[in-house]
């Protein structure tokens, strides 16, 4: 033991200076480990300080209390709730139907003795220097003690009078207020002072103000509710603070009176699952940590820590053998001291030692300095600050450990083929061919065909993708492994080569020891990156299939859902300003109810309409059936399949669109048909006539009318819903024209003319514009315009047709960006070992009467060979689990579709299509730019005079 | 000649390299015992077997067939790890050049074999520096071999070829990258040592430095084809060069 420690230490001695002597080649490989373990290091360290303990997090949402009181508005049932009180339900089962709704006196639940303090939020549209700003809008008294630590003050002070407000830092910089500035709301007259500016520290990006209790919120509900328009909701939750704070026993007494509890005894003292009721209950369970699910995310991470592990192992080994071969005298000199094949072994070894241990060190302390000095920015990035700054010592020391692996399984085989060595071929500098190893080959054979053979399995036989993933992984380090193999199978090419690619073809595959590594490393990264980029072009090949535009190519919808269209006419303004449009058709919408009131009613006083399906025209599969039901279970999969492919009534009239009214009614003239390009002279004739057009034949009943339905009762259509029954409400029909030959009607089912919904007792709001464009709308016009639209707060929705935009090109170019990097960072670490190697013959090249620039030439060649040996095993590598993977996913995209038409579920019933897209761009930028381009650099690098020949030691 | 046991012996010594059409007799049938105190030096022509004699004579390569028996232990049977013990405790080695690892000091390179032996850093540089302090080297314990000269890297090479209990050293052609003077003087040092107990065998084609040894042994084709003793060779080599008389160290 002893003894091996003390000729350890030679070794790292050695090795260590050795490192220092070689300074570009050890930073090199120092800074390939560093980096990785640097940006670890620092999203563990990030990770962990963002992670807040309990006790802060309590501190951040329930201030200096005991407990959080919080409505759950279920009229005042008894209910259970998770120990954090972030999840609850009504404490007897409701069987299928609604939870009940309802307002809960909070106040019942608060003990005697106990403090309280409010806190309201709702939100309104603020007045700001721009326009309009949706934001949350906060009633807490700040300045209490029991609310300390929920919101930090950053400037000015807390607001002390009604007409004060503060604001968060956020919210200032989007609206352009400052401290000392008046802030209001729409349809609402009293103006606010800033008085201060907060953040909240676990939403840094919140647009928030807060007032004192009463000063903001019910005064503007009056105003709002003035002018005609529904109540804006707000809610309020009570601080409550009580000696000895509240127990689980306590908190689930308070549950049985309707009101959720947040308590701080109980997050930091959590109860027993088995003493949480709500877990008891049927489709209810602790999911947080399944010892499965995290047994897979082990495996998951470990999987890609060692995949990265071997791929910088790859790419830094052959810089260890080249040391090792530049040092091969020193290493003849210590095997003839007496130095064993051990010996040997210990000092290359420590190469690696000490490059990892600096690259552990390196990456750990920068990793530390970074994460420090750009706290503030990490903490904008991630809205939220950081609790105290969390060091764990033996994580980074774990992370750290990998670099110190990493650095070693680098210089494993390098020490390997060193120690091999005899001493003589070390000292005299004799080159032998080494045959590489005969093992290691047929196990990546054996690890190909399993792999292989898993893959092939997953993709003709099953349809998880697992299967597919695992076995190609397999696969595919079974492909490494059989690099030197498959180096010696490209060697055959050589006799039809000129000269210098001869040379440095021979070269690489006679020394396969140094290019099998720098090839398995290119291999890797290309297999992955190909990979990649093929499933990502199927995708994107079959987005674009999928894509269903909203609109015809080119065309704009605006419309104002909010405030019964309000804001339509500046909202048509702004887009005739800021866009090329040519025609524009306005459209208003059919309301039931108050005018503010949103499509599908809601809220006091809101009501809505249906289109009604005569009963015979219903599709059999969704007929109701009194008492609840359903009807499909009548027919078998075979019928059901036939009833929605064949019979007209289950036909869905759906084709893309983005209609946010009730049946996709909308009231306008021809001009919108023009502009969804709807050609039929009959509809527009009908739409004169008087008649409702419609697109959809089973709405049209025996009479040829369509019957509008206006529900005003809600409550009541709801509760005859539950039983299968129609709902009750006044029926107005409408002779209507049916539309023939299906044409796209981006979901707009039906439209009448403003004069014939009048006619037929309907009360239409302004709903916004479908415009035509003479040309797209580039993109520095949609950005003015949605500027424009921000000042109004939001409330417009707009919608430019621009048909199908692939998102993943950015990444399938920098996936081909970082591949092409290792490839020639690959490729320039073996060239770097072949010239090494190569002197020799350069200088024979030289005796015999070549110019100087063959050795550029075949430098350029041999950086070249080993990218295009990597690049063309890596692109066949990874086309082809790529390809097995869509071929899974075509497996099960076809069974839901099968088992959905079986099951009578409407869908599209047209079969999936799933493409196999083979990414020509990326396989032609790898295959031809990247070695052609490394070969390049590597001539360029090159000096084309060597050093002066000298006879070698004999 | 002594009479005490030899440190190595060589035994029919036979090296044929490559087979069939390739087959070169590098040594054939070579007998040469060397016994302590006695420095012996091998002349020939190119090819004449020289450097293979001295390889197999310190187990960095294998006879065909034939004995090599360094102090008592015959090494033709020995493993890997024993012949790496026995360079490390018994035999020393000193090469035309480069003989220093370039990433140690003067003393740690001295040190060297006594570590990977296993002894403790401390004790290793206590025994370097002796040695070193013994052959007058002691000024150069702390630099780098390229913060020495070329004889000075020669001489710290002896001083570790025979640190520790060793006692025999083999150089191949030591003097080739010295001008001549320094030469003579790694020489004086070579033959100092050998005056003090270790056996040594040295390697060179230039017979000036041949007449420091006891014993001269010509080479040619593999096989010995002349012997002379000292006073011989003394004779043999005047005119071509003026010896110095023993035991005289001449430094640059």
């Amino acid at each position: 033991m002893k003894t091996w420690f003390h000729s350890w230490r030679a070794a790292i001695r050695i090795a260590r200076r050795d490192a220092w002597r070689a300074k570009g080649r050890s930073a090199l490989v120092l800074a390939m480990i560093a980096l990785p373990i640097l940006g670890v290091s620092a999203f563990d360290l990030t990770y962990r300080s963002s992670e807040l303990s309990p006790a802060e997090q309590m501190d951040r949402s329930i201030g200096a209390a005991d407990a959080r009181f919080l409505d759950a508005r279920m009229g005042g049932v008894p209910l259970l709730q998770t120990p954090e009180g972030d999840n609850y339900a009504p404490a007897k089962d409701t069987g299928d139907g609604a939870w009940p709704t309802g307002p809960t006196d909070l106040d019942r639940a608060v003990p005697r003795g106990a403090s309280v303090l409010t806190d309201s939020t709702g939100s309104a549209r603020l007045t700001t220097r721009h326009g309009l700003l949706q934001a949350e809008v906060r009633e807490l008294q700040a300045g209490d003690p029991v609310a300390r630590g929920i919101m930090t003050l950053l400037d000015g002070r807390h607001p002390g009078k009604p007409d004060e407000v503060m604001a968060t830092s956020h919210f200032l910089k989007t609206s352009g207020l400052t401290v000392g500035s008046t802030v209001s709301a729409r349809n609402f007259d009293r103006p606010y002072r800033i008085v201060g500016s907060y953040e909240l520290p676990d939403e840094l990006e919140s647009l928030q103000i807060n007032a004192l209790p009463g000063a903001f919120l019910a005064p503007y509900a009056k105003a709002v509710e003035k002018s005609g328009l529904p109540a804006p909701e707000s809610s309020t939750s009570y601080l409550v603070r009580h000696r000895g704070g509240f127990t689980w026993n306590t908190v689930q007494q308070i549950n049985a009176m309707g009101v959720v509890v947040m308590s701080r005894a109980v997050v930091l003292d959590p109860p027993a699952d088995s003493e949480v009721p709500l877990y008891k209950k049927e489709g209810w369970g602790n999911y947080g940590t399944s010892a499965a699910a995290n047994a897979a995310e082990l495996a998951a991470a470990g999987t890609v820590v060692g995949l990265a592990m071997l791929e910088i192992g790859l790419l830094a080994g052959p810089a260890f053998a080249v040391g090792a071969r530049r040092s091969r005298r020193q290493l003849g000199l210590v095997g003839a001291n007496g130095g064993a094949r051990s010996h040997i072994r210990a000092i290359v070894l420590s190469g690696g030692l000490v490059i990892g241990v600096a690259a552990a060190l390196v990456g750990t302390v920068l990793a530390l300095i970074l994460t420090l000095a750009l706290e503030p920015y990490l903490e904008e990035l991630m809205g939220q600050r950081f609790g105290a700054f969390d060091i764990r010592p033996l994580e980074l020391l774990g992370i750290a450990l990998i670099a110190v692996l990493t650095g070693l399984l680098a210089a494993v085989v390098p020490a390997v083929t060193a120690s091999r060595q005899t001493v003589l071929a070390s000292l005299t500098g004799r080159r032998g061919v080494r045959r590489s190893s005969r093992v290691l080959p047929l196990v990546g054979l054996g690890a190909l065909l399993l792999g292989g053979t898993i893959a092939l399995y997953g993709s003709v036989m099953s349809d998880e993708f697992m299967i597919v993933a695992g076995g190609s992984a397999i696969a595919e380090l079974g492909v490494v492994a059989m690099t030197p193999a498959l180096v010696g199978l490209f060697g055959r090419l050589g006799r039809w080569l000129p000269l210098a690619p001869r040379l440095a073809l021979r070269d690489a595959v006679r020394n396969r020891g140094r290019t099998a590594p720098a090839v398995a490393a290119v291999l890797a990264a290309v297999a992955g990156t190909v990979a990649v980029s093929t499933y990502g072009a199927s995708r994107d090949a079959q987005s674009r299939a999928e894509y269903e535009a909203m609109l015809p190519h080119g065309a704009v919808s605006a419309v104002v859902l909010e405030e019964g269209g309000r804001d339509v006419p500046a909202v048509r303004e702004a887009v005739e300003r800021n866009l090329p449009v040519d025609v524009r058709a306005d459209v208003e919408r059919v309301q039931v109810g108050k005018l503010g009131c949103p499509p599908w009613g809601g809220g006091p006083g809101c009501g809505r309409y249906e289109l009604v399906v005569p009963k015979a025209n219903e599709c059999p599969l969704y007929v109701r059936v009194p008492g609840g039901g359903d009807a499909s279970e009548k027919y078998a999969p075979e019928q059901r399949r036939k009833l929605l492919t064949e019979d007209w009534r289950c036909e869905q009239n759906g084709n893309g669109g983005n209609m946010h009214v009730e049946g996709g009614l909308l009231v306008g003239d021809a001009k919108l048909l023009k502009v969804l390009g709807i050609d039929d002279a009959g509809a527009e004739k009908a739409l004169a006539e008087g008649k409702i057009v419609t697109f959809h034949r089973p709405l049209i009943d025996r009479n040829g009318t369509l019957g509008i339905k206006r529900v005003t009762d809600t409550v009541a259509a709801d509760k005859a819903m539950e039983k299968g029954l129609p709902a009750p409400g006044e029926v107005s029909p409408i002779p209507a024209y049916l539309v023939r030959g299906e044409p796209t009607s981006y979901g707009l089912q039906a439209l009448m003319t403003p004069a014939t919904a009048k006619a037929a007792g309907l009360t239409t709001v302004p709903y916004g514009s479908y415009f035509s464009t003479d040309r797209m709308p580039d993109e520095e016009q949609r950005q003015k315009l949605d500027a424009e639209l921000a000042k109004l707060g939001g409330s417009a929705e707009v919608h430019v047709e621009t048909g199908f935009t692939d998102e993943s090109s950015i990444v399938l170019l920098s996936l081909a960006v970082f591949a092409g990097l290792v490839t020639i960072g690959a490729a320039a670490i073996a060239t770097g070992l072949a010239q090494a190697d190569a002197e020799a013959d350069l200088k024979t090249l030289a005796a015999v009467g070549a110019p100087p620039r063959v050795r550029r030439t075949l430098s350029g060649f041999q950086c070249g060979v080993v990218a295009t040996m990597g690049v063309v095993l890596g692109s066949a590598a990874g086309v082809l689990p790529a390809m097995g993977l869509r071929l899974t996913e075509e497996r099960q995209e076809i069974r839901f579709h099968e088992e959905a038409l079986a099951e009578g579920w409407s869908l599209d019933v047209t079969p999936p299509y799933v493409p196999i897209v083979i990414p020509w761009e990326t396989l032609a930028v790898l295959l031809v730019a990247v070695p052609l381009g490394a070969a390049l650099l590597a001539a360029l690098v090159t000096r084309s005079r060597g050093a002066v020949a000298r006879r070698a030691v004999t | 000649m002594s009479t005490q046991q030899p440190v190595l012996q060589l035994q029919n010594l036979v090296r044929v390299h490559g087979s069939g059409a390739t087959e070169v007799h590098a040594l054939r049938g070579i007998d040469l015992a060397v016994h302590p105190g006695e420095l012996v030096a091998v002349m020939g022509p190119s090819g004449s077997g020289k450097s293979t004699l001295l390889t197999i004579a310190g187990g960095l390569d294998m006879p065909t067939s034939g004995r090599v028996i360094v102090e008592n232990t015959d090494i033709t049977t020995a493993g890997l790890k024993e012949l790496a013990a026995l360079r490390r405790r018994s035999i020393g080695y000193v090469f035309q050049d480069y003989n220093l690892i370039p990433a140690l000091t003067a003393a740690e390179n001295v040190a060297l074999p006594r570590e990977l032996d296993g002894v403790s850093a401390r004790k290793a540089r206590v025994e370097a520096l002796a040695a070193l302090e013994e052959m007058s080297l002691g000024h150069l314990a702390d630099r780098f071999p390229d913060e020495m000269s070329g004889g000075q890297q020669q001489r710290v090479a002896i001083a570790r070829a025979l640190v520790g209990d060793r006692r025999l050293v083999l150089a191949d052609e030591p003097t080739g990258a010295l001008d001549s003077e320094t030469g003579e003087s790694v020489l004086a040092l070579l033959r100092s040592r050998c005056d003090a107990g270790a056996a040594g065998v040295l390697v060179t084609h230039e017979p000036r430095f041949a007449a420091w040894a006891d014993r001269v042994v010509f080479l040619r084709d593999g096989a010995i084809v002349d012997q002379t003793v000292r006073s011989e060779a003394d004779s043999l080599l005047t005119g071509q060069g003026q010896g110095p008389s023993w035991g005289q160290v001449a430094e640059r």
